[in-house]
């Protein structure tokens, strides 16, 4: 009953008063109004409501009360108002009731009117509003009770409206935004609101009193499914870890937040999260075993983070596996989470079609993961990792891209080492660089400090952080330098006095200097080839090797007598002796060999290249030599003849002694040599012609190669597993074709080219692909314009087809 | 364009075996002779004036002399061989006799190291079976013996010198293991250690005023050391030579130049300063097997001596313009 009458009371004199306000044209009059309406508000020097009271005018007439005060922005009242007054009689409106309300109003408002003198006061409004930190009143007063009974709508509106704040605001305000709008403060003052309202949920929740986080937990997930959660999670995560670090009733607020997150939004959130946190004790504190009892959780971290994605630091795959391995509940999920990676990681098919970087990224997560379990799991996973490794290793080791082969071996070295303790290990050689001492280091234990260690620094950041905030902190800057200066200079000291006194002692000529040989190099290319074929001894095979292409070149006409001869003798030869460059000597004299006498030892050479018997090496060997003497046939002549000599050398055999014999010339020399002409980038260097002697002799290189691919041997099937030799024939083909332009047979060879890579150009191998895509490339460019498309209409269309299906999506 | 290497300014032939060790006595630059010791035992003395051989001494029964050094004047005469014995040999007023014998019971390459301590005594290092001994010449009372705990494998070089600032002499000497030890002879014990070498240390010579040394191997690296303050061996710079093995490093005694003899038949001229390769010297037709400077006091006439096992000594002036 008597709540009946103050609820008829109180309407009765609101809009007795919102009748006054929007109407009346005097000042005193609204003023009196107003101050009646203030009476209503929490607090202020006006109020004078029961509680009772005041929550019938929060409840039915604040929204209204709000309108009506905005409807009235132009008003003649207004304009009369001192400042004092306005503040306490308008703002005080917005900034004292209930807050969702208000917000909703204020955006609202900005939203509709244009840009105006009353834009910028709502604006103002809002400024207040923000900072006089009212969003952490409304995420609190959303806490409180047992859960808001408020309409899902008016939810979602509150929600969109916090969350997409900066991005209405920009929309509305551009180009005259406010600082505090723009998306890093405003998300950092969001999270600042967060940190509020769980802290007071947490002082009452150990009063006894019970608490809803449904709001701010959707808050949350809005906030980071829209990819806000870097500027969000950077300030609130240490704070979170820090908190919880000690008090049992934070963890359970965190759980509690984690758990509430709807699902929609619980990956955006999750993902963020273990970007920032750091270290494995830290998340584990603030997600607690949500990654058992949430599916979708449990799906994003144990399968989409590793298996799917693979963009994170190694730190992120650290903290997110030592998180799964931290607690019982938990460990079962490593343990499928290491199956699932073994599997993944020996799969051929994902070996071949993922990039190097994701198969990088999931030979750091099998490692770490390795690395983590205990004995007694790795005895009863011994088999499911032993069949990993292998198949694993089979197919890293199979691909073409060096990148894959070295963490093939890497991780296959890592795994056995941590499997067979006492055992034979396996061991490569391999190259060390950044990215394998890198992948090494994974198997290094979680350095046990840590946990301890990042909570210092985040209980560090927060007090550093509070104290930049009292005092901007500026010496930091100052002490580094300082600290470098004392460094630099102790480095090296009276290095200057040794300098002049060494200077005396001017060095004699000392290019004598050369290695001792025991016996005399060969002087003719038959003792060359016999010392190559029967020589037990390794300094006289050393010796000849050497030799080999200087004899081939100084003297033709002998050397082509016995070319294909010494040819088979190099293509056999073995590094019985550990020959220093041995592949260098052996591919420089065969490729001496091809461009003195091209015809014969390049007919040799290309039916080698299908015989049996031969290694995936020697045809390998064979396709780089005939790749590189065709490219040294299709120099000019006039570079021939000295090719090993540098040009450096050759400049000064001519150069000191011819003086020029007229002093004009000597003039003009220096004149042109001192003139700089803009607009012309140098004299060109004259053009002579000279035959291109690869011209001739094109077809000999390339047409037997293309005979008998398709014919698969014992030891031999390129178009199966040894897609190594594919991918290099097809490039030396394309190279061929290239080096063949202008030449008559271009046509021929395009053709045959672009017929032979037709069958290949799905190849599973990307190396295939490649080459296939630079042989096409070649024809285009090699072949006579005129007969491309008399010759090749009908693949023409094709080929564009292919390209353009297929370049876009494919990683070359 | 660099200068042509120098050659030789005189070649000593007729020693009819390996030359092994060689050392100059020219302290009066009007008698200045070459100390040789051979393959087949025989020590010849090398007169620089006529450049024939004055003298040549037999002592040690035909077995390889391992190195020869004068104490004091070109008089007295000190003789190590392979037959393990150590002698000193008088030569004053023409005579040639043997005043003392040692026995040294090595079999080692390893040469002895003579510094004189005080006015007319001289300490003497020589290998014994697995330590160093240590004498006082020429009374020829033992000082002590070092032996070191570890293993270190057969003595191959040592050199003795004296520090400045009133320590007792110090050590230094080369193991088959590669490695180097700093001895304290007063204290009988190694001070540092430093392997400066995967393979045996055949060489090494040391600058006691600079505390910075040199040792050579048979491998192609010339690696160069330091004492820091606190007497701990410290590895510097290594120089990379074009062929393999050393057999002996040689400091002259302005420190400005440091020979190597090579096992590629050439004699090396660095800068000490830096190790700056400044000459490569091509006579010798077979390994050269040590190289020596002179001790003239007037640093224009200084010579420097390399011996082979081509049977002949080339005798060099070298970098003596300033």
């Amino acid at each position: 009953m008597e709540a009946q009458r103050s609820e008829t009371e109180v309407r009765l004199e609101v809009n007795r008063c919102i009748r006054t306000i929007s109407t009346s044209r005097d000042a005193v009059e609204v003023v009196a109004s107003l101050r009646t309406l203030a009476g209503y508000l929490p607090d202020g020097p006006h109020a004078r409501a029961s509680a009772s009271e005041r929550e019938e005018f929060d409840r039915a007439h604040y929204t209204m009360v709000l309108k009506v005060l905005v409807g009235g922005l132009h008003a003649d009242w207004r304009q009369r108002l001192t400042s004092a007054e306005h503040t306490e009689l308008w703002g005080a409106f917005f900034l004292q009731g209930p807050p969702d309300q208000a917000l909703l109003v204020i955006m609202d408002c900005i939203g509709t009117i244009g840009q105006s003198s009353g834009q910028d006061k709502m604006v103002d409004i809002l400024e207040l509003y923000l900072q006089n930190g009212r969003v952490g009143a409304l995420l609190w007063s959303r806490c409180q009770g047992p859960g808001s009974p408020d309409s899902p709508q008016l939810r979602e509106t509150l929600l969109g409206r916090m969350v997409s704040l900066p991005d209405l605001m920009a929309n509305r305000l551009y180009p005259h935004n406010r600082p505090l709008f723009l998306s890093a403060q405003y998300y950092s003052l969001l999270a600042q609101e967060f940190k509020f309202a769980l802290d007071k949920t947490c002082k009452a929740l150990k009063d006894g009193q019970d608490c809803s986080l449904r709001f701010v937990a959707q808050l949350l997930g809005k906030t980071c499914v829209q990819g806000h959660s870097e500027h969000l999670f950077k300030d609130l995560v240490p704070h979170l870890s820090a908190s919880t670090r000690s008090d049992m009733v934070w963890q359970r607020v965190c759980w509690r937040l984690m758990e509430d997150i709807p699902d929609r939004w619980m990956e955006s959130v999750v993902t963020g999260l273990v970007q920032v946190v750091t270290g494995p004790a830290a998340l584990a504190r603030i997600l607690g075993n949500l990654v058992v009892k949430n599916k979708k959780s449990q799906f994003v971290l144990t399968h989409k983070l590793l298996l799917l994605q693979y963009k994170y630091e190694t730190c992120v795959l650290r903290t997110l596996l030592g998180y799964l391995a931290q607690d019982r509940e938990r460990r079962p999920l490593l343990i499928q989470v290491l199956r699932a990676l073994c599997q993944a990681w020996s799969s051929s098919s994902s070996v071949r079609h993922t990039p190097v970087e994701q198969q990088l990224y999931l030979s750091r997560a099998l490692l770490l993961c390795v690395s983590l379990l205990s004995e007694a799991e790795l005895q009863e996973l011994r088999a499911e990792l032993m069949q990993c490794m292998l198949g694993g290793m089979q197919c890293h080791l199979d691909s073409n891209v060096v990148r894959i082969r070295r963490i093939g071996m890497v991780v296959g070295e890592c795994l056995s080492s941590r499997l067979n303790t006492q055992e034979a290990r396996l061991k490569f050689e391999y190259e060390q660089d950044e990215e394998t001492k890198e992948l090494v280091s994974m198997m290094d234990p979680f350095p046990p400090e840590d946990a301890v260690l990042t909570d210092r620094l985040d209980t560090l950041q927060i007090s550093h952080c509070s104290k930049d905030k009292e005092m901007g902190s500026p010496e930091e800057p100052v002490t580094l330098t300082s600290h470098l200066e004392s460094q630099g200079p102790p480095a090296d000291k009276g290095s200057d006095s040794e300098l002049d006194s060494d200077d005396e002692l001017t060095p004699y000529d000392m290019s004598d200097d050369r290695e001792m040989t025991k016996s005399a190099p060969p002087r003719y290319i038959r003792d060359c080839l016999e010392g190559l074929i029967f020589s037990e001894d390794p300094t006289r095979v050393e010796l000849s090797l050497q030799a080999a292409e200087g004899l081939v070149r100084k003297n033709p006409s002998a050397a082509r007598e016995v070319s294909v001869e010494l040819t088979k003798v190099l293509l056999h030869l073995e590094d019985k002796y550990s020959t220093p460059s041995f592949l260098a000597l052996r591919q420089a004299a065969m490729v001496a060999l091809a461009v003195v006498d091209s015809i014969p030892v390049a007919e040799y050479l290309t039916t080698e290249f299908y015989s049996v018997n031969y290694s995936l090496r020697q045809r390998m060997d064979i396709l780089e030599v005939l790749a590189l003497s065709a490219q040294e046939l299709s120099k000019p002549i006039a570079e021939q003849g000295r090719p090993s000599l540098p040009p450096s050398a050759a400049v000064t055999l001519v150069d000191p002694q011819s003086v020029p014999s007229n002093w004009r010339q000597v003039v003009e020399q220096r004149i042109q040599s001192k003139t700089r002409r803009f607009g012309k980038s140098g004299a060109p260097a004259p053009v002579t012609a000279t035959p291109n002697r690869y011209a001739s002799v094109a077809g000999f290189f390339f047409f037997p190669l293309l005979q008998s691919y398709d014919r698969p041997q014992v030891t031999f099937d390129l178009l199966g597993s040894d897609h190594l030799v594919l991918g290099r024939l097809v490039h030396t083909l394309g190279l061929l074709m290239h080096l063949a332009v202008n030449a008559p047979v271009a046509t021929q060879m395009g053709r045959s080219l672009l017929d032979f890579v037709w069958a290949i150009r799905y190849h599973t191998d990307q190396v295939v692909r490649q080459g296939v895509l630079f042989s096409v490339c070649a024809v285009f460019l090699s072949m006579p314009g005129q007969c491309l498309l008399a010759e090749l209409s009908d693949h023409l269309l094709e080929t564009r087809a292919w390209l353009a299906a297929h370049f876009p999506t494919d990683h070359f | 364009m660099a200068r042509p290497p120098p050659t030789p300014l005189f070649v000593l032939r007729g020693s009819g075996a390996p030359i092994n060790t060689l050392h100059f006595s020219c302290q009066e630059p009007s008698s200045a002779l070459l100390f040789s010791g051979s393959g087949k035992g025989a020590i010849h003395v090398w007169n620089l004036h006529t450049r024939r051989a004055e003298r040549v001494l037999e002592g040690h029964g035909g077995s390889s002399i391992v190195w020869v050094n004068t104490i004091g004047s070109k008089e007295t005469l000190i003789s190590q061989a392979r037959d393990k014995r150590l002698c000193t040999w008088n030569l004053s007023e023409g005579r040639s006799d043997v005043t003392q014998s040692i026995f040294t019971g090595s079999v080692g390459f390893c040469q002895g190291s003579v510094m004189e301590m005080h006015p007319q005594r001289w300490l003497l290092a020589y290998p014994a079976e697995d330590m160093e001994e240590l004498v006082e010449l020429p009374s020829g009372v033992p000082v002590c013996s070092l032996k070191p705990d570890a293993k270190l494998g057969m003595l191959m070089c040592v050199k003795l010198w004296q520090p400045d600032g009133g320590c007792g002499p110090m050590l230094l000497a080369g193991y088959e293991d590669g490695s180097l030890a700093l001895w304290d002879v007063a204290q009988r014990q190694i001070l540092s250690r430093l392997t400066t070498h995967p393979e045996p240390l055949l060489c090494l010579d040391f600058d006691p005023v600079g505390l910075r040394g040199v040792s050579g191997s048979a491998e192609r690296a010339v690696s160069s050391w330091v004492l820091d303050g606190q007497q701990n061996l410290q590895l510097r710079d290594t120089v990379e030579l074009v062929n393999p093995g050393i057999s002996q490093l040689r400091l002259r005694m302005d420190r400005r130049i440091l020979a190597s003899a090579g096992w590629d038949h050439r004699i090396r001229l660095f800068s000490w300063k830096k190790l700056k390769p400044l000459a490569v010297l091509q006579y010798h037709t077979d390994t050269a097997l040590c190289v020596t400077f002179s001790d003239h006091k007037d640093s224009r006439l200084g010579l420097m001596a390399a011996g082979s096992k081509d049977q002949r000594i080339s005798i060099w002036s070298v970098y003596n313009d300033s």
